[in-house]
């Protein structure tokens, strides 16, 4: 009995306590509400309206949109594929459509393991929570901004349809990839609308906004797939889906729009074009401002470039003897400019953007080795009044060098090979002749040319810059050697011809300019000893990939062989490519030989070139009128009859250059 | 363990306490509000409708206002753009001056202009000016071929760069008028007080008007053109011609002529440009060399 009675009585404690908590708690969350309420954020009348900002749109040259900034595509609940919604109902939120905003149960659960089990977090936030969350506040995570975020999920409640707070959540939702929105990210992926989406599809996609980029499918695909799989096996636990539809959706791959992995912000071109846009109009106005950029890419280039890129780097890692598996593999870039405007057609700034998203094109600065000697040739035929039929000599040298130990040059080919004309010593890249030259103009006179031509990179005063030593960036090597492309006509690289409002006012124009900043006679006269460095010297590599059309350009390779270029030019394109590692190490073969520029630059640009002027007609570059061709023997610089069976070189001299002591007439 | 004296003695006692009707009533009302809520969520809508009812008070923060007042921003920053342009384009298309437009603009803003309001432009330059700035011919084959299809006007620090663009957005021919060649225009530079004795440029060529005109009329008529080229500069001048000087060096083909008014009891020089061979000839005459 008093056993019993015992029971009875802390029974009715432990009720009555309960019941007291219990209104001790209602009471204590009416004063939080009381207290939070003010500080909570207004809503908008309609979800969707204001989630609506105008996008910014850039197009590439051809017309086609590259790119959408700031875009939020609103689709209607009733143009998404059912799939999708069940896939991402079951996922997310799969009793949405019965709660008011939260579930309980499984609130209670996460708070429970949240509060009594260290380390270990659980989620709970419904649809509705996370379109709160998304709408109104910062990704910081504490029990305040719970709270708050479930107050506001119960207005959301109050005032929307559960059709509505569905289409706000998955029109505004990240899926990675620069893609915001289920259409968005149908079309960015897939190239579809989001009605079209498939169940494998559609399960994908419904995995994605748990970590964008973690589960990005253009750069982890299989680990995209493996979530895919959860999302397929949620999908069968809460009913939506049976086993075998689950397998047979499982089973197949989605094909993703590889076009589109490369017009979106992960382009190293859009990422540059972005950033100089920040930079003239500031972030908001890029991002919000719904401006329209008509950027000077062509896609058709720019994925020839990325392709061609990536070949190129795949051999020379084969070349290499470097595994697929290993990371550390050499990287690459390259620019494309159109020498008659500057407008840049094709940037490629390494390997995967996926990987690094570091654009080397832009910002890796590096030593462009004897790529630098056409702007050296340039000013001694300039300040020396040389010509490509004058003789030096390939010898050793010595030049002094105040407060440092003198500098003695070598050539690549370790020998020295006596007297020879400029032509034959820029062909074959003879180091101590262009020191020569150096010491002859000054460094400083080579500094102009090269900022001339609009090498922006610093650049030191010292005798070593005949050898490329200054640090430069393959798209001012580009700009640069379109100079001499446009026989010294300069046009600075810019990415954007146009820049409108969103009513089509025009904010901004680029004007092509020609700045005459080489005397085009001496230019001409380097574009024709660079043309003899592609069909006979260090570029021919380029003759030998099948580029047969008339070109120009110069291989460059540093002492160490950690830069390996070759920038190049035809009349109506000029090309820098660059490889290299990004840490500085040495580019060399499974027998340790060295590789130049020739072997790992010069045939990616000569599979680009020759794809990417496929179809355009043939042309030469144009000889101003005061150049005459001379046959010269090229160790005595004298001129041989064109009769004559002695095997001479063909050089370009101005009326009034001697050769042998002979003017030329 | 003595029994309190409150507590009940018998089962039925304390059954019937527990079962007494508060504590019912309080567990039946506990259940009922707890599964109420369970099933129609009362508690969650009644917190929503209070919420909404505070909802105007309350403030607009939160990302998703953030955005909305980024793009009002995006707007303001971008109509501000627009409208500086509109202003800079309908002032350029009221002003009648070079120098107008030059000081209007910023270094970097550019303008349009039509070709139609350039050549007012132009013309209404003194031709010695003019001709600084541009050659008629060139002018007439940028304005009246098919070569210009836009003139752009940008502002530089010191002054302003014309530039007359073709259909393919590149720079045809472009003009630069520095601040000082416009102000010469603006302040009538070309129009000096004093006596061409204090221009030592003009030292032992200066001759009296009627010598000089008498010389003039002994060139053929084509030449007198190119002699006095901005007759209309002279004509618009008060006062009467005194004397003429000639300058003693020539600037890209040209050699300056300087015109001595007397106006109200003072005197004034006037500069204008001659052709070089044109006053070679004259000088022949002048100096009695002529045949």
């Amino acid at each position: 009995m008093r056993l019993l009675a015992t029971i009875f009585s802390v029974c009715r404690s432990v009720f009555f306590t309960a019941v007291i908590v219990f209104c001790a708690g209602i009471l204590s969350v009416m004063f939080l509400v009381f207290y939070t309420v003010p500080e909570l954020p207004k809503l908008p009348q309609d979800l969707s309206r204001i989630i609506e900002t105008p996008q910014s749109i850039i197009y590439a040259s051809s017309g086609q949109v590259l790119m959408h900034l700031g875009e939020r595509e609103n689709v209607p609940l009733s143009q998404v594929s059912a799939d999708f919604i069940n896939a991402i109902l079951a996922t997310e939120d799969h009793l949405f459509f019965q709660h008011y905003g939260i579930n309980k149960l499984r609130t209670l659960k996460a708070l429970y393991i949240t509060l009594f089990e260290p380390g270990r977090v659980e989620g709970a936030s419904t649809i509705t929570q996370q379109l709160a969350k998304n709408l109104f506040f910062s990704f910081e995570q504490s029990f305040a901004r719970k709270f708050k975020e479930l107050l506001v999920a119960f207005q959301i409640e109050t005032t929307h349809s559960k059709e509505e707070i569905l289409e706000a959540y998955i029109n505004q939702i990240h899926f990675g990839a620069g893609a915001q929105g289920v259409e968005k990210a149908a079309d960015t992926f897939f190239g579809k609308s989001a009605m079209e989406l498939t169940l494998p599809e559609a399960a994908l996609l419904a995995g994605l906004p748990k970590s964008p980029s973690a589960y990005n499918p253009f750069s982890h695909y299989d680990r995209a797939l493996k979530r895919r799989d959860l999302v397929l096996h949620r999908m069968v636990e809460v009913g939506f889906l049976s086993q075998k539809q689950a397998a047979l959706a499982a089973a197949e791959k989605p094909v993703l729009n590889q076009e589109k992995k490369d017009a979106r912000s992960g382009s190293y071109f859009l990422d540059a074009l972005v950033k100089e846009l920040v930079k003239t109009y500031g972030e908001n106005v890029v991002y919000n401002g719904g401006i329209r950029v008509h950027a000077t890419l062509d896609p058709q280039l720019q994925e020839l470039a990325k392709k061609t890129l990536k070949q190129g780097l795949d051999r020379l890692d084969e070349m290499m003897g470097i595994p697929s598996w290993q990371t550390l593999r050499p990287q690459g870039a390259l620019v494309a400019v159109e020498p008659a405007t500057g407008a840049v057609r094709a940037m490629v700034g390494g390997r995967d953007y996926f990987h690094s998203e570091f654009n080397r094109a832009t910002s890796a600065r590096r030593q462009p080795g004897s790529g630098f000697k056409p702007f050296v040739y340039y000013t001694a035929f300039q300040e020396a009044k040389f010509h490509p039929g004058t003789v030096m000599t390939d010898q050793p040298v010595t030049i002094p060098v105040v407060g440092a130990p003198d500098w003695q040059p070598k050539n690549f080919e370790r020998g020295f090979k006596g007297d020879m004309v400029l032509k034959t010593a820029m062909t074959q890249s003879v180091n101590t002749i262009a020191a020569q030259l150096v010491q002859i103009t000054g460094p400083r006179a080579v500094m102009e040319t090269a900022e001339k031509c609009g090498i922006q990179s610093p650049l030191d005063d010292v005798f070593s810059i005949a050898l490329g030593t200054a640090d430069v960036t393959p798209v001012e090597m580009a700009a640069a050697f379109s100079v001499f492309a446009g026989l010294g006509k300069r046009h600075d690289p810019f990415l954007f011809w146009r820049v409108e409002d969103p009513f089509g006012r025009v904010l901004f124009e680029h004007i092509v300019e020609d700045q005459q900043v080489l005397d085009p006679v001496i230019a001409y006269q380097v574009v024709d000893m660079m043309k003899a460095v592609v069909d006979t010297g260090s570029g021919r590599r380029i003759r030998e990939h099948g580029f047969t059309r008339p070109c120009a350009g110069k291989t460059g390779t540093t002492d160490n062989y950690n830069d390996a270029w070759f920038t190049g030019f035809t009349p109506e394109l000029c090309t820098s490519v660059w490889t290299g590692f990004d840490k500085k190490k040495r580019l060399e073969d499974t027998s340790g030989v060295g590789i130049t520029g020739g072997r790992g630059a010069a045939p990616i640009w000569a599979d680009f070139m020759t794809q990417a002027l496929a179809g355009e007609p043939e042309r030469n570059f144009p000889v101003p009128s005061n150049i005459r061709f001379e046959k010269i023997d090229p160790d005595t610089g004298c001129r041989i009859s064109p009769k004559d069976p002695r095997k001479g070189i063909v050089i370009a001299v101005k009326h009034g250059q001697t050769l042998c002591g002979e003017t030329v007439r | 363990m003595i029994p309190r004296w409150y507590e009940p003695v018998e089962c039925r006692e304390q059954f019937k306490r527990i079962f007494s009707f508060l504590n019912l009533g309080v567990l039946i009302m506990s259940a009922i509000l707890m599964f109420s809520e369970f099933r129609f969520d009362w508690c969650e809508q009644l917190l929503g409708n209070f919420l909404v009812s505070t909802n105007q008070t309350r403030p607009e923060k939160g990302a998703v206002w953030e955005l909305g007042r980024n793009t009002l921003t995006a707007h303001e920053a971008l109509n501000k753009i627009i409208d500086r342009k509109s202003d800079t384009s309908e002032f350029a298309h009221k002003t009648d001056s070079f120098s107008g437009i030059a000081d209007h603009l910023i270094p970097g803003e550019w303008v349009t202009l039509d070709k139609d309001h350039f050549k007012h432009l132009y013309r209404s330059l003194p031709l010695t000016h003019a001709r600084q700035i541009m050659e008629p011919a060139r002018l007439i084959w940028l304005l009246n071929g098919k070569v210009t299809e836009r003139i752009f006007c940008e502002g530089l620090k010191n002054g302003m760069k014309i530039y007359f663009i073709n259909a393919g957005n590149r720079v045809v021919h472009q003009i630069e008028l520095k601040q000082d060649i416009l102000d010469a225009v603006v302040e009538k530079q070309y129009l000096e007080p004093g006596r061409l004795e204090d221009f030592e440029g003009f030292s032992g060529r200066i001759y009296p008007a009627e010598r000089f005109f008498a010389a003039v009329f002994k060139l053929p008529s084509e030449m007198i053109q190119d002699l006095l080229p901005d007759a209309d500069l002279l004509l618009d001048q008060d006062g009467t011609i005194l004397r003429i000087g000639i300058w003693n060096e020539t600037q890209a083909g040209f050699i300056q002529l300087g015109f001595e008014f007397r106006y109200q009891g003072q005197t004034r020089v006037l500069f204008v440009k001659a052709r070089e061979w044109a006053v070679w000839q004259l000088g022949l005459i002048l100096r009695g060399t002529h045949s």
